[in-house]
């Protein structure tokens, strides 16, 4: 299995991902710093003084809006990396050999998916403190919770990872891309059900969204870490003002439960891709 | 389980289907240690889905064997085999002393770099042995293909379709390889449909169509015994007849004979005949049925 990872790991550099994801968030980062930036530097708008609070209250919602599309590039990230690894290595003969080796398929496909599971959790987690410690620098402003946030959006992108994975015991790259990105997308849309059932108090629809959270925890994960970024007064005057938070709010996260559910699930879904990987004809 | 049986494999009306294909319907093999092994077939026979089957690639439908003393799809089994699949492709984003390297730790064995350019010297790769694979011709990938199979000292080598991708000298050295490696003691089951190839090489083989093994045997016992002989001479004043009168009905056109009765241990005399009764003899070819065409009989019995 080690093999199998440092060779994922390999690959993932000597085909310059890694690079090429470095220099593009480089360039994502340095340009919503410089945003920031000019922000903090905004004394005076349409003939009034813009406040350090004002300042503060809209890095606040600019920076969940950045972990908003940020929470999607890490999806597509990982099912993109993760599709490919196991159905591209089948369909070219690459793996064949390998299988011929004395090691089990399931060492194989632990490898892959613990190797990818530390690059998308790494690529969050580095890309996200280099976000948080550039608004800070730029703004002075610091989410709630920084770190709990970060961990939570790596365990969104390893639930994509392992579904990408398990798709790929079966389906082509493509096919199992195009697969878990319409899955991440529904799941999402489940995730604003969910949120406009509780506004309603529409039993059917909170459910509903509540079910696709549990079949792919991804949203749920992320509306995890998208309450860690929301400053408590925030969400105590959403609360008290009984409006509806919007897509990119919530006042109500998943509770504790379903960090267990989604570990519990993740470990679920290993076991599931390793089955189904060696029950495969090649 | 036993490591040191006769034969290193073994399997019974082994059969596979794919959904509503059927691949193979009754695989019954058994290769000898240190035997070259030869399994032919035309394009669609099953050959590379029961390589796949040998090799723990693919589970069988119905019927089993074993591999080098265990059930198939052992893992134990696999520790001492070599295979070369039909469809080689290695990461191309590796250098082929890094393919080498992985695969010799996939395997458990500690292997010293000059031992990996060894094994690369010896399929002509030494010279590449740090460029990337991506960078290699379909023949290199194929040679590279070969060093892999060989690596860590295999007890049976599985080649499907090994000389696919090589020029007449590559296969030449192959050929090399492959008796070399009987010589050592190592078994090798050779997929091809080059029947020269397999002609050269191959102890025994076997012979399959339409996911059956319809012959196995020497090639001798296969394509059948002797069945005369051609001749070319020319007479010196002389006429051949009585010299010819003692092998049988002959035919003749120009320089050429064909006596189909004399069989291979009378050759020696019917040129001793020729040469005493003052004829120049220029060539003598023994006549058998060839492999070849046994083979198309074979198939197109089974295809009809």
């Amino acid at each position: 299995m080690i093999e199998i990872a440092a060779l994922t790991l390999k690959e993932l550099v000597r085909r310059r991902f890694v690079a090429g994801a470095f220099v593009a968030t480089a360039a994502l980062v340095a340009l919503t710093g410089w945003g920031f930036f000019y922000l903090n530097h905004l004394h005076e708008a349409r003939g009034r003084p813009v406040t350090h609070l004002e300042v503060l209250t809209m890095t606040s919602v600019l920076l969940i809006l950045i972990a908003y599309l940020f929470s999607f590039l890490l999806a597509m990230a990982a099912v993109f990396i993760a599709a490919p690894t196991l159905s591209n290595d089948i369909e070219t003969g690459v793996l064949l050999p390998v299988l011929a080796r004395p090691l089990s398929r399931g060492a194989i496909l632990a490898g892959k998916g613990v190797a990818l599971a530390i690059v998308i959790a790494a690529y969050a987690i580095l890309t996200g403190a280099c976000e948080f410690a550039i608004v800070n620098a730029a703004t002075g402003y610091v989410p709630p919770a920084p770190a709990a946030s970060l961990a939570y959006l790596a365990l969104s992108g390893i639930v994509m990872t392992a579904f990408a994975l398990l798709l790929s015991t079966r389906m082509s790259a493509l096919g199992a891309s195009i697969v878990a990105v319409v899955a991440f997308i529904i799941v999402r849309l489940g995730g604003i059900a969910q949120n406009v059932g509780m506004y309603y108090d529409n039993e059917t629809v909170r459910h509903a969204g509540t079910l696709t959270q549990l079949l792919l925890p991804s949203d749920a994960m992320w509306q995890s870490a998208l309450f860690r970024l929301e400053p408590a007064g925030m969400v105590a005057a959403m609360s008290d003002a009984h409006v509806w938070p919007g897509p990119f709010f919530t006042t109500a996260p998943p509770p504790p439960a379903m960090l267990v559910w989604t570990c519990a699930w993740i470990v679920a879904v290993a076991l599931l891709a390793a089955r189904s990987f060696a029950l495969r004809d090649l | 389980m036993q490591t040191d049986c006769a034969n290193v494999v073994d399997v019974e009306h082994l059969a596979k289907q794919f959904g509503h294909v059927v691949a193979l319907v009754d695989l019954t093999l058994h290769v000898r240690k240190g035997e070259i092994f030869g399994f032919l077939g035309p394009n669609g026979a099953g050959k590379t889905t029961s390589v796949k089957l040998l090799a723990g690639l693919a589970r069988p439908s119905a019927g089993s064997g074993t591999l080098l003393g265990y059930p198939l799809g052992d893992r134990r089994a696999r520790r001492r085999l070599g295979y070369l699949p039909e469809l080689f492709r290695y990461h191309d984003w590796l250098t082929a002393r890094e393919v080498l390297a992985l695969h010799a730790r996939l395997i458990g064995e500690r292997v010293h770099v000059r031992d990996l350019d060894a094994a690369l010297q010896t399929v002509g790769l030494r010279a590449r042995a740090g460029d990337r694979v991506g960078t290699f011709s379909k023949g290199m990938q194929q040679r590279l293909g070969l060093a892999v199979a060989l690596l860590g000292n295999p007890e049976l080598v599985i080649l499907d379709e090994p000389t696919s991708a090589l020029d007449p000298a590559g296969r030449l050295e192959v050929r090399e390889i492959l008796r070399g490696l009987r010589d050592r003691g190592v078994s090798v089951f050779l997929n091809s449909h080059l029947l020269t190839e397999v002609e050269k090489v191959c102890d025994r083989i076997a012979i399959v169509t339409r996911g059956r093994v319809v012959a196995q045997g020497t090639i001798p016992e296969i394509a059948g015994a002797s069945a005369g002989v051609r001749v070319r001479v020319r007479e010196n004043g002389t006429p051949l007849t009585q010299a010819l009168a003692e092998y049988g009905p002959y035919t003749r056109d120009g320089e050429h004979i064909f006596a189909p009765e004399v069989h291979a241990d009378r050759i020696p005399a019917l040129v001793a005949a020729l040469v005493a009764a003052g004829a120049q003899v220029y060539a003598v070819e023994p006549a058998s049925t060839t492999l070849e065409e046994r083979f198309l009989q074979l198939t197109q019995e089974r295809g009809a």
